[in-house]
């Protein structure tokens, strides 16, 4: 029985037996290459999902719109259980309200290549669930022409690398599709709607751009899972996963933390430490 | 107006030549697809991709539009007049999305300046489309891979030589000199617009739409429908028709401007009052409104669906919705 006929049966019975209200996964792909997200709230409609590598949603963000439905169980791979780690942390979710089918990923093909974001997976399995679909797959070895353009990036100076971000950033629309399907940017206000008194300018200059990126950044800092759905998502095609595992690398040198992989730990900048390095405030 | 024929090397003689006299504008290469850009010479154009990442509507109707500038007294000061543009190789999707953004913004008794002065100051021509996207469907929605209208010349493609069809006289001043096209060319085209017309199968029944709409109002079929979108607008700016903006005062490099930016009804913020209360705080009625609004809301203001079936809000969706489905899924709600 191949995966994904594992993971709908289990689907049915969970449903069968009303162990859950509904099963969120993924569907076949539409014409865009996309699996849309599918809500099996009935044995029959579980007959549609799908594990493939045309899933490029991070499915974390789907539970915070069900969660005063009742118990859910839902499909997820490494980075989706990375980010439902982190609002487990974060007292977004509760556990005993979620049924999590863990299952090993291939990463996201789009446009006929693997994903920025996949190409350097460190993280394929779940790293929380209460089954496992399948057995767990090997971590791809990562794509050495992104860790050499991380390299060139890392080794620029400070003002080449604003330089850097500035012309990348320049081409923003500012449309926070980045925003919206990140499960862990879940403000109820974002400051960058924040309109009374109005927090940020909302023509597309580079300086608003710039304030937006670096203030997600910092909000985003031991949070992302660098799942890569906002690079995804962005319809310009920015880099943004080359920022964010710039700042996820920081973190984990600076603070030892990989965000989402350990229910226990809690996310970097939400903790205190007396041994933090701090080299940086003198 | 006589359809006439161009070769591909006067027609480069052509763009070169536009490229020097006006702002010209035409699809690029870049690293995700092609996008717009100014270029300086007819070999800069790409017209490889079915359809470009963006849509043409920036052309008449920009991200960032300044209404006024003020001067350091506190003065307000008109804005200059927009430039003389071309924009070339505009598909027949496009062209007709900045059809509607005209016919919507220069209504009688409610003409948009801006839009109606952009629009005089632009010239189209727009290149049909020799094969199709699967996300393609113009046919459905009303266009065609070789209509032409919006646009001020069509070019069909017909190998050495494009059949270039005026639309308006800015066109056929383009034209005027070529030679007239043959019986052979004529029969070329139509075969070719018969044959990519086949490769677009889905229809989608838009006057049924419009009865069902009203009545679907209070349906459940929206909050089933979006719980796949996030909300994040994506499609509505890529959309060559969506049409919404919100003016705001910003100071840009020192200067205060007043301008309008594209908004969209995607964004919570979109709908809120001034009060604080938000009548479309539900993400499911935002969902409903893009749809109502599409085959509903603008048929009714403007007499046209605004939707012209390019395809883009269903590749830019990063749920993979697509607005055929969701359409099929409305005509089977009870
Ligand atoms: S998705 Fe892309 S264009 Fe949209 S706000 Fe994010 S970075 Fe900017
Ligand atoms: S692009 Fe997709 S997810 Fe985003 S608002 Fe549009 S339909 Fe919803
Ligand atoms: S609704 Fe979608 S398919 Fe229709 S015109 Fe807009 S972007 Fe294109
Ligand atoms: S929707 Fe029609 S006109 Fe637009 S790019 Fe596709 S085939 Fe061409």
């Amino acid at each position: 029985m191949d995966r994904s006929e594992k993971l709908r049966q289990r689907a049915r019975e969970l449903l069968e037996k009303k162990e859950v209200v509904m099963v969120i996964g993924f569907g076949p792909p539409s014409d865009s290459g996309i699996s849309p997200v599918l809500f099996a709230t009935t044995p029959e409609e579980a007959e549609n999902l799908t594990a493939s590598t045309s899933c490029a949603q991070n499915l974390a963000n789907y539970l915070l719109k069900v969660r005063d439905r009742g118990r859910v169980a839902v499909v997820a791979r490494g980075c989706d259980a990375r980010s439902i780690t982190v609002l487990l942390q974060e007292n977004q979710l509760k556990r005993e309200n979620l049924h999590i089918l863990g299952i090993g990923c291939e990463g996201v093909i789009e446009n006929g290549r693997k994903s920025t974001a996949c190409a350097v997976c460190r993280h394929p399995n779940p790293t929380i669930y209460d089954e496992l679909i399948g057995e767990p797959v090997p971590a791809p070895e990562p794509d050495p022409e992104i860790l050499k353009a991380d390299q060139e990036f890392e080794q620029l100076s400070p003002d080449e690398r604003w330089e850097r971000l500035s012309a990348e950033l320049d081409r923003c629309i500012r449309c926070y599709a980045c925003r919206q399907v990140c499960p862990n940017c879940y403000c109820p206000v974002c400051f960058v709607d924040a309109s009374m008194p109005q927090l940020l300018g909302r023509t597309h200059n580079l300086s608003d751009n710039m304030v937006y990126h670096i203030i997600r950044a910092l909000h985003m800092a031991g949070r992302c899972v660098e799942c890569g759905a906002c690079h995804r998502a962005c319809p310009v095609g920015i880099d943004l996963m080359r920022f964010n595992r710039r700042v996820a690398k920081t973190v984990r040198e600076r603070f030892g933390c990989d965000a989402g992989t350990d229910l226990n730990q809690a996310p970097a900048l939400t903790g205190f430490k007396p041994d933090d390095p701090q080299e940086f405030i003198q | 107006m006589k359809p006439r024929i161009i070769t591909r090397k006067q027609l480069s003689e052509l763009l070169d030549r536009l490229a020097q006299e006006v702002c010209l504008y035409a699809p690029v290469r870049d690293r995700t697809g092609t996008s717009w850009a100014k270029i300086s010479r007819a070999d800069e154009v790409c017209l490889e991709a079915v359809n470009t990442v963006e849509p043409a509507k920036g052309f008449v109707f920009p991200r960032c539009e300044v209404l006024l500038r003020f001067d350091p007294q506190g003065n307000p000061v008109e804005p200059e007049p927009p430039p003389e543009q071309v924009v070339f190789g505009i598909r027949p999707c496009d062209a007709r999305g900045i059809a509607f953004l005209v016919k919507f913004y220069t209504q009688e008794g409610r003409t948009d300046p801006y839009v109606k002065a952009r629009r005089q100051k632009t010239t189209l021509i727009g290149v049909a489309c020799s094969r199709t996207a699967p996300t393609c469907f113009c046919l459905g929605v009303g266009g065609s891979p070789q209509g032409s209208e919006g646009l001020d010349l069509l070019l069909v493609d017909l190998g050495d030589e494009l059949l270039a069809e005026p639309v308006t006289d800015k066109g056929e001043k383009l034209v005027a000199d070529l030679p007239a096209a043959g019986e052979k060319h004529l029969t070329a085209a139509a075969e070719q617009k018969k044959k990519v017309e086949a490769e677009i199968s889905l229809r989608i029944d838009t006057g049924r739409l419009r009865e069902l709409l009203p009545g679907l109002y209070e349906s459940g079929v929206w909050q089933a429908l979006a719980l796949t979108c996030v909300n994040c607008g994506a499609c509505t700016f890529l959309c060559p028709t969506c049409h919404c903006f919100d003016v705001t005062d910003e100071t840009i490099r020192g200067r205060t401007v007043r301008c309008r930016v594209w908004d969209s009804c995607q964004f919570t913020l979109y709908s809120r009052h001034a009060s604080g209360h938000n009548p479309r705080l539900d993400p499911a009625s935002r969902y409903r409104n893009r749809i109502m609004d599409k085959f509903y809301y603008t048929v009714e203001q403007a007499g046209m669906v605004s939707c012209v079936g390019c395809g883009r809000c269903i590749i830019s969706c990063p749920a993979g919705i697509d607005i055929r489905q969701t359409v099929r899924k409305v005509q089977d709600a009870k």
